[in-house]
């Protein structure tokens, strides 16, 4: 059973029906509580843990899923292509807001971590946490952390990201869709982008970039820290 | 043949920013350089766009579905976090909700302020 199991087509067909689940319920339910990622990530946990399945056995075919996440970063350059007019139009307020974003994002990880008395290790994990994954897991080990802490806690930021941007985008009453979408992109990565490309083209299109863009200026920034 | 082909071009950007990465002397994620190259491969030629429109494409829209293996990873280090759980998820939210209110102020101020400065050239 077990060497049946460790065929990568378990863990692929298994993060592909919980996908498939996760997006029908988002359909029948449409709030954005009802996250496609964060449901389908519980139920493989679930039903690993129900079945009592190893995560080794579970990530022969995670694995190949994850090692997509890079030509899925690649691609991210079509986007930016495709909207390089609005960029051009824009290209000042989105480097301004980029830069400003993650600086934000080092400066309150490193003081919140200090502040709750957690070790190196993890603040070096977190530290990245807000930009997209291939970005935070090199940054994270660059400075001795831990990759799959920086895993969690970006994948975390990406759910949040996704389920709250519009909520954010109302509460501090966003209206500019190209701040909007910057904001998305800078703070909650690929997983954010995800609602932005919903809410709209031009939002969409400028949180792609944001990802770009502020995966740079963090790589070029924890190059000095 | 055509789908094939467009993989190929993908994957090979990304061998490629891997082998560039490799090459720098400061840590720099391959990921990111494959976007440069591809970016710059897009910008050379415009019926590039279209060649790899397909499978481009596709990698947008289901990338939500590329991070559930990483997400189920959080069971092999949940022990060992299990004790800082609270301040991580607390660190995690209010850096994310700080981030962007940050960058979404910044955002629209330098759109004003340029809009601002248009305005005055034009008296």
């Amino acid at each position: 059973m077990n060497d049946w199991l460790s065929s990568p087509f378990f863990g692929i067909i298994l993060c592909i029906a919980a996908f498939a689940v996760g997006v029908y319920i988002q359909k029948r339910f449409k709030t954005p509580l009802a996250n496609p990622l964060l449901i389908s990530t519980a139920l493989v946990i679930i039903f690993l843990n129900v079945f009592d399945i190893s995560f080794e056995n579970f990530n022969q075919g995670g694995q190949i899923i994850t090692m997509l996440l890079a030509p899925a970063t690649a691609v991210l350059a079509m986007s930016i292509y495709r909207q390089f007019a609005i960029l051009k139009k824009y290209f000042i307020p989105t480097l301004a807001g980029c830069l400003a974003g993650s600086v934000t994002s080092i400066i309150t990880i490193l003081l919140l971590c200090r502040a709750f008395g957690l070790d190196e290790t993890l603040t070096s994990s977190l530290m990245p946490k807000s930009v997209t994954m291939p970005i935070a897991v090199g940054i994270s080990e660059q400075h001795a952390g831990i990759a799959s802490i920086t895993v969690a806690a970006v994948v975390l930021t990406g759910i949040f990201g996704a389920v709250f941007a519009p909520v954010m985008a109302r509460l501090f009453r966003i209206k500019n869709p190209v701040s909007v979408g910057v904001a998305i992109g800078t703070s909650s990565h690929v997983g954010g982008t995800t609602t932005a490309i919903q809410m709209g083209e031009v939002e969409g299109a400028m949180s792609s970039i944001a990802i770009g863009v502020a995966g740079l200026i963090t790589t070029v920034i924890a190059i000095f820290l | 043949m055509k789908l094939l082909w467009q993989i190929g071009i993908l994957f090979g950007v990304c061998f490629a920013g891997e082998g560039i990465a490799k090459l720098l002397p400061v840590p720099f994620p391959a990921s990111v350089i494959a976007m440069i190259l591809l970016f710059i491969l897009l910008i050379s030629n415009k019926r590039n766009e279209s060649r790899l429109g397909e499978s481009a494409d596709f990698f947008m829209q289901n990338m939500s579905f590329l991070f559930i293996p990483s997400g189920v990873g959080i069971i092999q280090v949940f022990d060992s976090i299990k004790g800082s759980l609270l301040p991580l998820v607390t660190i995690c939210i209010v850096s994310t909700v700080l981030t962007f209110a940050v960058t979404a102020y910044t955002v629209s101020g330098v759109i004003k302020l340029q809009e601002a400065i248009a305005a005055r050239r034009k008296v």
